[in-house]
């Protein structure tokens, strides 16, 4: 009895396939119409914003930069006007207008170097990175407190009132010294007669390789 | 997010060991199918035995709804597929000389290397010849050169060079597809049946 | 018995349906993984490179188009599709073995001698070999593959290769039927 009813149905079988084949290609044509968006899901770009680790400290910023770490990479995103009169040692300019350009992206979407992306303040750069992070760039940070923070803390460190406790006074040092790398010159530094001699730092040589990316090729 | 080895997802070193694994299993669909039987593959053309065009048309059908599907889920990005360029003359003039190859040989060079490794013998001449065809083409390359070359439309799919909606022409094509597998049962019976 | 069976079963294939569904899902699988369709002709065309880099070096450094397929460092046996090959010949080597379709044997129809077979079977193989140059590929890199993703180029190189198949089946009847 059941192998009867199992033998009516396999009489229809390619019939069935067909229905099912049809059903599904017809599926492609009814299914809504969406607008893909490129890069990241909203839900993962919020939560790559909120985490702290998306900012580098100034001072983690010097001491990477006194020690000549190859693997940064500093990006500038203010206009060329503010980058010619001032910016951090070997860093890039790509102003904001122009992130998107041929040549940016290359320094942008890499997988080589850690980039730092500053700005006088965070507000540029944050927005900088918040677009470059929407469409997947990895290795991407932004300076706290860009340029500004750095002057107050790096370039002209606060000195430290006597009561406070004995760790500020060994960032003060720390800071100090920094500053000195950086060519700033103290009173009592001075004294020592030394003419002020800027240490220019060499000129890093940034190539950045096109990331690897095989492309799809052919059969036959 | 698909394709996996070119986005990087599995490192490019496994790509050589996934290209065997897949050729496996290729070889293996297309052998239990019966491909490597020359005169069974020839029965397309002359009506005694369709399952070139089934085992075919199935599996385009099948590729192309499940790519357009992944696609539509996010799984695959079809715009990071390699989509087979358009030399139009090549193409015409390529396929014309490989469908007159096909007949003669009854192979085509997927299937004549199933058939070699059963053992045979036809089929290990057929993919000697296939060689001496290629030593042939690069000898004469020069005089090659402007069908191989020219007329370059890039690597084009229907959607660009006819402006039809892709998912649309999948559905029309599956509905052809039914249709050629019905035609082809109807010309079965008619043909005399031939044992081999 | 057990020999019985064997026997029958050697002409038993899979039904086309299924066999076609699971290559569809094999190539659906192969752009998800690689990006890329399948092939078969691209690995002969990677043994005749080497043949000849190997019997004539000058030779193929000269040629334009051997000398696209020569790198420096690298063999032009170490490619994706000659890898591929690989498995196609183990995967058909275990599948015929499973159903014992494997022995050394010329499959032709009876009115032909093996003699007449082989001769059309080069003749048909130089062609193919030529025509899947021209194409840039062959039924399962172009077409096959091609039609996967509806590339317009895969579409032309099928119906050009069935087109002309069943323009020309006629002059070849006597070798198949």
């Amino acid at each position: 009895m059941v192998k009867k009813k199992i033998a009516k149905v396999l009489a229809f079988r390619y019939k069935i396939l067909a229905a099912i084949l049809i059903l599904l290609a017809g599926g492609l044509v009814l299914l809504p119409k969406y607008q893909k968006h490129e890069g990241i899901k909203p839900e993962e770009l919020l939560s790559n914003t909120i985490s702290p680790e998306r900012y580098m400290t100034t001072d983690r910023l010097a001491h990477i930069l006194i020690n000549q770490d190859p693997s940064f990479i500093l990006i500038d995103v203010r206009d060329e006007k503010s980058f010619a009169s001032y910016t951090l040692p070997n860093a890039i300019n790509i102003p904001l207008q122009k992130l998107f350009d041929e040549g940016s992206v290359s320094y942008l979407n890499q997988n080589q170097y850690d980039v730092v992306l500053f700005s006088n303040d965070n507000f540029y750069a944050d927005q900088a990175w918040i677009l470059c992070n929407r469409l997947g760039y990895k290795h991407l940070r932004v300076l706290k407190g860009g340029i500004n923070e750095w002057f107050t803390t790096i370039i002209n460190p606060v000195k430290p009132a006597e009561n406070m406790s004995a760790s500020d006074f060994e960032l003060y040092t720390t800071r100090k010294a920094a500053s000195m790398f950086f060519g700033v010159v103290y009173p009592e530094q001075v004294k020592a007669e030394t003419p002020k001699v800027v240490k220019v730092a060499p000129k890093k040589v940034i190539t950045i390789e096109k990331k690897k990316k095989a492309p799809a090729e052919g059969g036959c | 997010m698909g394709p996996l080895i070119p986005n990087g997802v599995i490192p490019i070193e496994w790509d050589n060991i996934i290209a065997i694994l897949i050729g496996i299993v290729f070889g293996f669909v297309l052998e239990a199918s019966g491909f490597s039987s020359s005169r069974k593959l020839a029965g397309v053309f002359y009506g005694y035995d369709f399952a070139v065009l089934k085992v075919f048309f199935t599996a385009a059908v099948v590729a192309v709804i499940g790519v357009y599907y992944m696609d539509y889920l996010g799984y695959l990005d079809i715009t990071q597929l390699y989509v087979h360029p358009l030399y139009l003359w090549g193409a015409i003039i390529g396929g014309i000389i490989m469908g007159v190859g096909f007949v003669a040989g009854g192979f085509c060079p997927g299937t004549s290397l199933c058939a070699v490794a059963i053992g045979k013998i036809d089929a290990i001449v057929y993919v000697g010849g296939i060689m001496v065809g290629i030593f042939i083409f690069s000898e004469l390359y020069p005089l090659f050169l402007p069908i191989y070359d020219g007329y370059f439309y890039g690597n084009v799919t229907l959607e660009d060079s006819l402006g039809i909606n892709p998912y649309w022409f999948v559905f029309i094509f599956s509905i052809i597809a039914i249709a050629a597998f019905v035609v082809s049962d109807m010309v079965r019976k008619k043909v005399k049946k031939i044992f081999y | 018995m057990k020999k019985d069976l064997k026997q029958k079963s050697k002409h038993i294939y899979w039904n086309p349906y299924y066999g076609g569904f699971l290559l569809g899902i094999l190539i659906l699988f192969t752009f998800y993984l690689t990006g890329r369709g399948l092939g078969a002709s691209g690995a002969m065309k990677s043994s005749v490179v080497s043949i000849i880099e190997s019997v004539s070096p000058t030779h193929a450094e000269e040629s334009n188009y051997y000398s696209k397929f020569i790198t420096e460092d690298e063999s032009p046996m170490k490619n994706w599709l000659v890898f591929e090959t690989l498995g196609v010949l183990i995967g058909a080597f275990i599948s015929g073995g499973l159903s014992g379709r494997i022995g050394w044997r010329i499959q032709h129809s009876p009115k032909i001698t093996s003699k007449r077979r082989l001769v059309f079977a080069l003749g048909g193989g130089i062609l193919f070999g030529l025509g899947a140059q021209i194409a840039r590929g062959c039924t399962s890199g172009a077409a096959l593959s091609g039609m996967a993703v509806l590339s317009t180029g895969g579409f032309i190189t099928m119906l050009a290769i069935f087109g002309s198949a069943y323009a020309t089946a006629y002059f070849f009847r006597k070798n198949w039927i």
